[in-house]
């Protein structure tokens, strides 16, 4: 069936999910999910530096010193969204753990369902 | 620095005159997209990401992708053969798939390389699913916008998915066509599966101008089934700017996307939400019918009545063109060999590949020529688009008899 969300139509229907998020392929799941984590470690890593060579790059067009980026004081507004921000990545980071199970075998399981 | 510019002002620019290398002729009438997001522009015909941190995290997952598939996987291969060695298999012998899986599925490389992957993608899937829903009002009102704007009609058909298509092929949460913004998903996930080396849709020009023209050189009207984003559907307008072109897709997110991309690019193609093997157009209706890896994508007896309706849907001299990644899957020389086996079970059940074991399975050449066609056999007779490798495989064609 097509659903809707409020009064719009989106023309999605229901689908048949994958169990590929219940694998554990290392025989502990602990260990997948850790795997998780530092794949995504790496691509934050990553978008971070990216900005930050893009921000450094356009700095120092305007004439501003690396000493004025360690010296910077923030607001409390700042604050604010940067901890809302950061708990997002924390998010990103770890919510997997709770959730993946490791009920199929990467091993035995190998016929999905 | 690649430079960023509209896509509208590149169709303005061309104007009517014929289109320069790698972009689009201009449709008729070209009328902005209404509600375009485009925060960040265009390169070329693909609008950037709309974060710059949702592109530095796509930009280094198509690196590690880069890494998985190519020194993490003959990493995986080598310790496959090893393994295989010890049991007094090599790669290239027949053996059963179930012995090769068992044996190999404990290796530590081999597993690494599967959970990577999978996990990778996963990753990828949630981070592009996390800007689309997360934006849920504006990127709706942006698809609403184009489904009432032309040029090009857009047709949906509300009811008609069978559950083989429902299936998260990839792990695309959702499939095609369980979420709204499966055509966003997939775009920008497969821009990832290619490496990087598709943003400009190169590798669906590459096969738009490899389809044979019929015989009388007549080319009005034609089909792309299982078009997903219309991709190779505005690429064989390019090439043939006075056909009326059409791509079908059992996705309607998937349609919406093309249609609103097309739209966007001011290309006048047509998009209808329908099933390959019941398209719903008249007999004798197309001069050409072509699909892209989609027979891989559908069960067995999908496949088949798909090849009866291209059949049926062509005109008398009309080409059939499906390519896909193994143009014979039933006759591959390595087809049941141990190495096979090992990559077979990878994509089948962690890039959930949920119809693999059906296309290997399944004769959909043989049935070109059952169902009527003359089928040349491209493989031989060297036409066609070289699908693994350049110099390897290539695809065969199916030509409807006058
Ligand atoms: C791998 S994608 C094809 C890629 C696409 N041809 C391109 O040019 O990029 C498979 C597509 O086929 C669609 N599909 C699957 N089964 C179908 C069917 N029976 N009829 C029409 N479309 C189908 C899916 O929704 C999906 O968009």
């Amino acid at each position: 069936m097509a659903e809707t969300k409020g009064n719009r139509p989106t023309y999605a229907t229901d689908f048949i999910t994958t169990d590929i998020e219940k694998v554990t392929f290392f025989g502990n799941v602990h260990i997948d999910n850790m795997m998780t984590t530092l794949l995504a470690m790496g691509n934050e890593l990553w978008v971070q530096r990216k900005r930050q060579h893009i921000l450094e790059a356009l700095l120092a067009e305007k004439g501003v010193k690396p000493e004025a980026i360690e010296k910077y004081v923030a607001t409390p507004a700042q604050e604010q969204a940067w901890a809302k921000e950061r708990d997002v990545l924390v998010a990103r980071l770890w919510s997997h753990h709770d959730k993946n199970t490791g009920e199929y075998n990467f091993a035995s399981d190998w016929n999905g369902k | 620095m690649s430079k960023v510019f509209s896509r509208r002002s590149i169709m303005n620019a061309i104007g009517g005159t014929a289109a320069a290398a790698g972009f689009f002729r201009p449709g008729t009438a070209v009328a902005k997209l209404k509600k375009d997001i485009e925060p960040r522009g265009s390169n070329g015909t693909l609008e950037r990401l709309p974060t710059l941190d949702l592109d530095s995290y796509d930009d280094f997952s198509t690196a590690t992708r880069i890494w998985i598939n190519g020194d993490l996987t003959r990493a995986s291969e080598q310790r496959a053969a090893e393994i295989l060695k010890s049991h007094g298999v090599k790669p290239t012998d027949k053996v059963s798939f179930e012995d090769t899986v068992r044996w190999v599925a404990d290796d530590p490389i081999i597993a690494l390389r599967s959970a990577s992957w999978q996990r990778l993608q996963w990753h990828m899937w949630q981070e592009l699913r996390r800007e689309f829903h997360g934006n849920f009002d504006a990127y709706m009102s942006e698809l609403e916008a184009a489904d009432a704007s032309g040029p090009g009609v857009l047709e949906l058909n509300p009811g008609i998915e069978p559950e083989y298509t429902k299936h998260e092929i990839h792990m695309q949460p959702g499939g095609y066509t369980g979420d709204p913004f499966a055509g966003h998903l997939y775009h920008y996930g497969t821009n990832n599966f290619y490496n990087g080396t598709n943003h400009q849709d190169q590798r669906h020009t590459a096969l738009a101008g490899a389809v044979p023209v019929p015989a009388d050189g007549k080319v009005r009207r034609i089909l792309d089934m299982g078009c997903s984003c219309g991709q190779q559907v505005t690429a064989l307008k390019q090439r043939f700017p006075d056909a009326e072109v059409w791509g079908i897709d059992i996705g309607a997110p998937m349609v919406r996307y093309a249609h609103m991309r097309a739209v966007d690019l001011g290309i006048d193609v047509n998009f209808r939400h329908a099933l390959a093997e019941q398209t719903g157009f008249p007999d004798g209706h197309f001069d050409m019918v072509t699909s892209y890896i989609l027979h891989h994508e559908v069960t067995a007896a999908a496949s088949l009545q798909i090849v009866k309706e291209a059949h049926r849907i062509l005109r008398p001299g009309g080409v059939f063109y499906p390519v896909d990644i193994y143009p014979s899957p039933t006759n591959r020389s390595d087809h049941g060999t141990a190495i096979r086996h090992v990559r077979d079970w990878m994509t089948h059940r962690w890039n959930h590949e949920r119809w693999w074991n059906d296309y290997l399975t399944t004769d959909y050449i043989g049935e070109i020529a059952r169902v009527g066609f003359t089928l040349q056999d491209a493989a031989r007779e060297g036409v066609g688009y070289p699908m693994v490798a350049p110099g390897g495989p290539r695809n065969p064609l199916g030509i409807k008899p006058v």
